[in-house]
């Protein structure tokens, strides 16, 4: 932490009272910039209270560290980019003061008033556009060396790995109208539309409404104080200030960013808005010239703003040059408060600027009659930028106006966008009222679905002169230190499109996204190359219109979890969680080994609800197994269940599970857990898109049931004690079959003879709200049988004991299913089924990778997974997919993929573990390491 | 830099589209084989597309041998591009990380590095605390909705300037005589009796024996104009862009579970990118919802990051093949060829395609490092597939 001391003196740049000052003087504030305290008033921005104790250096330049003070005075001013606390590139010419605030500089070492690094000013030219891709070429080797320097340039402020997240949040919102811009023509056109019953929501980017009338004279505050007090007692018109719409997406759904609210950061509104009105104005575009950016020089809107807004006297002595009302509006503004304005320059009667000279602040300006002017202000008005963002993302381009010397909307809007206001045209108040009330209330109609038809009277782009450069080269893009020398030098070069230029010289990609820096670069452009502006075009303006924290865009973070609904048990008896997707679920409850050997010797329970269950009805379902299995599925049984396997087109495996016939036209299908979702999109896929005749219909039922397995050799016994109504004898209820039956008084149970584990088992499936009690009956009822829970470990070890693979991991994204040992089940002889091409091919060619049982030669030496099998010379000839010591058989058993050539009983192969070390391993004779005839199982 | 030319009558070879993969073979065709009587026609500029678009990270981890070595090439061309071309792509080594939140991804991590060992390509499985070290702002504690239980850590990978690649390739051919023609939007493709003879653009008609397809986005509507069709479906890919903060991330990092790359530039800006929308479309516009997942997903990973602000977002093209490979090489229109399909890795492809694509056309001999991704293997079965390295993420 710095220290903060008080600065000795300043220089006092406070004006008495203005009109329309927003700043409450009864109020002060303190907070301090780079440690040193200052203070302000209440409704000061951190630049204006700056500048009221003599500040007028905020940053440095990007590349070439000049000093950089106030140019607009708004969001966008390039120069007034400031760290607050941990947050960085606050804008502070826009961001209100707060008591306490610390506010330092991004740029600048070791301070901003003497920054080493404007040393690169004397190599300046060397630094020019491009400049980059032709240095530290060679070595090569060196090019991260200079990186870490260059990077050291970097502009933006810091984040703080401390940082707290923050909170955030998001609303959505369903205006019949939503306003872009409270100015004259936005306030207007919110209340045309509330008028005419539309529910409007109005956004404006400042803190408050008004636009420009805010800063205008006594006439201009008479009529915002109307239609602001007009706006603000509709009760049909919600309003946003500090908010701004930052972009427009397909059929008006529109992201609004409101900041600072009480207890939110920031809040991202998602409205759907039946009518969007652009009313985004005008922003006031600067002059290029030598010396431009010089501490002094500013927009004539800046000068005003702080004068008006602020009270902050901008200089003592000024020249203004001014090409339209507003400059000749700032002189008089400067004039009325005591700053000497010592020349208002007005091109239309000759008058021409020259260049700003001055050594870190600005000190003259030189005339086109060879003049020159000693002062410390200079203000530019030469014309507007009309951000025309919104109306493009409404699939609008921008037409030059070359009459007006501005780009224009084109004209080609859908019947749910309008705009209005200082993007459309130029006018008198009136006429801006005008426009903005007529648009407002054909919005409404539009929105309310009314045809009334309403007139909106004309509002066209007043005649301005086309004032982009003077005869002095000066900067363009402020944020980006890029010149217009450099930008001709690009030209030059080749790179003579906007697009190239643009990411050439980096000119409008800084943070004001090319709000003040884009028409100039292509009337810099459109002059180097002798072509005209309209000709060379523009850039397309991209979202979003103003930055969005991250924070923001992503609100609370609402991140589903999926738990089955035993987990309260598995929580109070030890389970040791693991994440598996969207689901959380038992690994083991200490002891994994042990729950193995309880499975093997009495009986365990394992909860198995997050596996895939789809819910099969209609005529076809036969059909439909037959196409997306690789088995055949005509012949099963009522009362018989099937193990399946499912590949994608390319014969790839994709899942398998066993699918259960519970009636005629009654089919229960699961899937693996991790499938679920995939398999029933793929189900639905192939229903909907090639086979809509096909009566099926698929219901997820992964929630309506908790599902369990009881394996082991007494899970007989213990299911029989809570089942009244099936006979679960092996004569009548035998491996591969299913029953509906009662389990501890539930009814409408499915049981299913299966067995992933390799022992006697019944896979449960119960209706979820029963899921925790039968859970807990199964426990209590077996306590004599040695009943015990099992996690998902044991359930891995006691699968591979059994050699059951697992899709996706004994099988990936290219195992064909004959590489899966599945050459018994894929039945080629089948008319037709997802994948069968490829699996001719496949069984044509015979090559591939073959799944394979493993076991090192080393019992104890369990090789991780992924540790790849190779050849003498080092080529890969396959993986271990799957390894665990096996505490049934006390070795270490593995699942492999070799090369076909490899897949032969008794082969030795060597593993290759992932610290270097190369062990043999013998290929079996089965998959299965323990009871590969299934005794057990079916017994 | 490069210059502007009129239409020829004729050239011995026409590149259709102006990105990396079109200007580097036609680079390597003049600098390594002498053909430069080349044109390369593009629609739009220079690198206006995927090329331009992308979020130009490289790395060569991928999880086949094939498609390592393939990828090693390239990194291995992008590694002295710079002193090749006389200008700086600026290629940062920083280190590549591809987070790995449950088992079975730490799994393919782990058989990702086993590979790349074996193919002599720096790449190991580390832990989170590894990970911290490397990623300070990282959350790498346990109690996430999704916690980092290692990454796979590949330390050649890294960034590049992707404009400054196109443009490197694109001024260098030209010195050696290759002319390039943008705003010539190809509309027709000439055929005679099974072989090319010609395209007609906008601007007029060029004669060619060779025509060679590099576009990416209309790659299937380009081939269709030859009468070849491509099992293609092309999806947009969406990015975005910070404003500038101090470095603080080095490596690059990579989430398949969260779906989300990120890495900071010189300019220090993140870049963030993602895995490409679900549904098929030719429209390059960006969408709410992707910045919305984005930043949840990023500050799953970093939540100290919170107050960063996206200042751009856009959107590029991706061309999908059904084995998630690209197609390169010889199509049944002689003389017509394609280097086509590249999802969403063919700007880190780009220079190894570029060199044997040139050999192919130089030769007619396909090179055996692209032999695999032939257009026929669909109708003969041969997939090639990497979906389970290049379907993950970037």
């Amino acid at each position: 932490m710095i220290s903060s001391r008080r600065r000795p003196t300043a220089m006092i740049s406070r004006l008495g009272r203005q009109e329309g000052e927003l700043i409450d003087r009864s109020r002060r504030l303190s907070f301090t910039f780079n440690g040193v305290e200052h203070r302000g008033f209440d409704g000061d921005t951190i630049v204006s209270a700056l500048m009221a104790e003599g500040e007028r250096i905020f940053s440095r330049s990007f590349k070439y560290h000049r000093p950089r003070s106030v140019l607009s005075a708004t969001f966008h001013d390039p120069g007034c980019i400031v760290q607050v606390g941990d947050e960085p590139n606050v804008r502070a010419a826009h961001r209100r003061l707060r008591d306490g605030m610390a506010v330092e500089a991004q740029t600048g070492w070791p301070s901003l008033r003497y920054d080493v690094g404007a040393a690169n000013q004397l190599v300046g030219r060397f630094i020019g556009a491009g400049f980059y891709y032709k240095t530290f070429i060679k070595p090569q080797r060196l090019w991260p060396t200079y990186e870490k320097v260059l990077q050291r340039f970097a502009a933006g402020g810091r984040v703080q790995a401390s940082s707290p997240h923050g909170t955030y949040d998001k609303r959505y919102a369903h205006p019949d109208v939503l306003v872009a811009g409270g100015g004259p023509a936005g306030m207007a056109a919110a209340l045309g539309a509330a008028d005419a019953g539309a529910n409007v929501i109005l956004v404006e980017e400042e803190y408050e409404l008004g636009g420009h009338l805010r800063f205008g004279g006594s006439e201009d505050l008479v009529a915002l104080r109307e239609l602001r007090d007009e706006v603000g007692a509709h009760a049909g018109i919600e309003v946003m200030t500090n908010s701004v719409v930052t972009g427009r997406y397909d059929d008006n759904w529109v992201a609004v960013l409101q900041r600072e609210l009480p207890q939110v950061a920031e809040r991202l509104v998602k409205a759907r808005a039946k009518t969007l009105v652009v009313a985004s104005g005008l922003i006031e575009r600067p002059y290029v010239f030598e010396g431009n950016d010089l501490p002094g020089v500013m927009l004539s809107t800046a000068a005003r703003r702080l004068v008006n807004l602020y009270a902050v006297k901008p200089g003592q002595q000024a020249v203004v040059f001014a090409a339209n009302e507003s400059g000749q509006a700032a002189a008089a503004d400067l004039d009325r408060v005591g700053v000497e304005v010592l020349k208002v320059v007005d091109p239309a009667s000759g008058g021409e600027l020259v260049r700003a000279l001055g050594r870190g602040q600005l000190e003259q300006v030189e005339l086109g009659d060879g003049s020159i002017v000693d002062c410390d202000l200079l203000v530019t008005a030469v014309g507007w930028t009309a951000p025309t963002l919104l109306v493009n993302m409404a699939g609008d381009r921008p037409r030059y106006d070359e009459r007006a010397a501005r780009f224009v909307p084109g004209g080609a809007l859908p019947d749910t966008v309008l705009a209005t206001g200082g993007i459309v045209g130029d006018g008198p108040l009136q006429a801006l009222v005008a426009h903005g009330r007529a648009t407002g209330t054909a919005a409404a109609h539009r929105a309310l679905g009314r045809a009334d038809s309403i007139d909106i009277p004309e509002l066209e782009p007043a005649p301005h002169p086309a004032l982009f450069r003077a005869r002095t080269h000066g900067i363009v893009d402020y944020s980006e230190d890029v010149y217009s020398k450099d930008l001709v030098a690009a030209a030059r070069e080749g790179y003579d499109s906007v697009e190239l230029l643009k990411r050439y010289t980096t000119a409008t990609m800084g943070p004001s996204q090319g709000k003040l820096e884009t028409i100039n670069t292509v009337a810099v452009l459109a002059e180097a190359t002798g072509r005209s502006i309209e000709e060379t075009g523009t850039t397309v303006w991209r979202p979003p219109y103003a930055p969005i924290s991250l924070g923001a865009l992503a609100g609370r973070i609402l991140e589903p979890v999926r738990y089955s609904p035993m987990q309260p048990w598995h929580d109070s008896h030890g389970a040791k969680p693991i994440v598996a997707g969207q689901w959380i679920r038992p690994e083991h409850y200490g002891d994994a080994a042990a729950e193995v050997r309880n499975v093997r010797e009495n009986v365990g329970i394992i909860d198995v609800s997050p596996l895939g269950k789809l819910d099969l009805r209609g005529p076809d379902v036969s059909k439909l197994l037959n196409f997306v299995y690789v088995n055949k599925w005509s012949k099963l049984d009522v009362g018989s269940v099937r193990y399946g396997v499912m590949c994608g087109e390319d014969g790839v495996v994709i899942d398998d599970g066993v699918t259960g016939r519970l009636a005629a036209d009654h089919y229960f299908m699961s899937t693996t857990s991790s499938g679920a979702q995939a398999v029933h999109e793929w189900v639905e896929n192939w229903l909907q898109t090639s086979f809509p005749s096909w009566q099926v219909h698929v219901t997820s039922m992964v929630s309506a049931y908790a599902s369990i397995n009881i394996a082991g050799p007494r899970s007989r016994e213990l299911l029989g004690r809570l089942v009244p109504d099936v006979d679960l004898s092996p004569e009548s209820f035998s491996y591969m079959q299913v029953r509906t039956g009662t389990i501890a008084g539930v009814p409408g149970c499915h049981m299913w003879r299966i067995g992933f584990t390799g022992e006697l088992s019944f896979e449960i499936h119960v209706p979820a709200g029963y899921g925790l009690y039968v859970w807990e009956r199964l426990m209590s009822d077996g306590k004599d049988l040695g009943v015990g829970p099992f996690g998902l470990e044991a359930q891995r070890v006691m699968r591979l004991e059994k050699g059951h693979f697992i899709v996706g991991q004994d099988t990936d994204g290219v195992t064909q299913a004959l590489s899966a040992g599945l050459d018994w089940l894929v039945k080629l002889d089948k008319e037709d089924f997802a994948g069968k091409p490829e699996l001719v091919w496949q069984h044509e060619r015979g090559d591939g990778m073959r799944l394979v049982g493993l076991q090192p030669s080393d019992t104890h030496l369990v090789p991780a997974e992924a540790s790849q099998i190779v050849s003498p010379s080092g080529a890969i000839e396959g993986r271990i997919t799957s390894s665990r010591f096996s505490p049934t058989i006390g070795r270490s058993i593995c699942l492999g993929l070799v090369s076909a050539r490899l897949a032969v009983a008794g082969t030795v192969v060597t593993v290759k573990l992932p610290d270097g070390r190369h062990v043999p391993a013998t290929v079996m004779e089965h998959h299965a390491h323990f009871d590969p005839e299934g005794s057990r199982l079916r017994g | 830099m490069w210059r502007n030319f009129e239409l020829e009558k004729s050239y011995d070879v026409v590149i259709i589209g102006a990105g990396v993969h079109g200007l580097a073979t036609a680079y390597y065709l003049a600098a390594n084989h002498g053909i430069s009587k080349v044109a390369v026609v593009d629609k739009g500029y220079v690198g206006g597309g995927g090329s331009g678009r992308n979020t130009a990270i490289l790395r060569s981890n991928y999880l086949t041998p094939e498609g390592v070595r393939f990828y090693d090439r390239s990194v291995q061309l992008y590694r002295t591009l710079a002193a090749d071309l006389n200008f700086n792509v600026m290629f940062a080594p920083r280190g590549h990380l591809t987070l790995a939140h449950n088992d079975s991804s730490l799994r393919t991590m782990r058989w990702r590095a086993e590979v790349n060992k074996l193919q002599g390509v720096d790449s190991e499985v580390i832990t989170p605390e590894e990970i911290k070290r490397l990623v300070p702002f990282m959350d790498v504690s346990d109690d996430t909705r999704y916690p980092i239980i290692g990454a796979l850590y590949h330390p050649p990978g890294g960034i590049i300037r992707h404009d400054a690649v196109n443009w490197g390739y694109a001024r260098a051919g030209d010195r050696l005589g290759v002319q390039i023609h943008q705003n010539t939007e190809v509309t027709g493709i000439r055929t005679e009796k099974g072989r090319v003879s010609g395209v007609s653009t906008n601007r007029g008609e060029i004669g060619a024996p060779i025509v060679l397809n590099c576009t990416a986005g209309w790659a299937s509507l380009v081939s269709a104009m030859a009468g070849v069709k491509l099992p293609i479906i092309t999806h947009p890919l969406q990015a975005a862009v910070t404003e500038p903060v101090k470095m603080f991330l080095d490596a690059v990092v990579v989430s398949g579970s969260l779906h989300v790359y990120v890495s900071q530039t010189d300019r220090g800006e993140l870049v963030f990118g993602a895995s490409t929308d679900p549904y098929a479309s030719y429209s390059m516009r960006g969408s709410l919802e992707f910045t919305e997942e984005l930043a949840s997903h990023v500050l799953e990973l970093m939540p100290s990051i919170a107050k960063m602000r996206v200042l751009r977002q856009w959107a590029g093209l991706c061309d999908i093949t059904p084995d998630f490979s690209p197609i390169m090489g010889i199509t049944e229109v002689e003389g017509f060829l394609v280097d086509v399909g590249w999802g969403t890795y063919g700007f880190k492809a780009g220079p190894a395609a570029a060199e044997a694509m040139a050999e192919l056309v130089a030769t007619g001999r396909t090179p055996q490092l692209i032999a695999a991704f032939d257009l026929a293997r669909f109708a003969e079965g041969r997939l090639a597939s990497e979906r389970g390295a290049a379907a993950v993420g970037h």
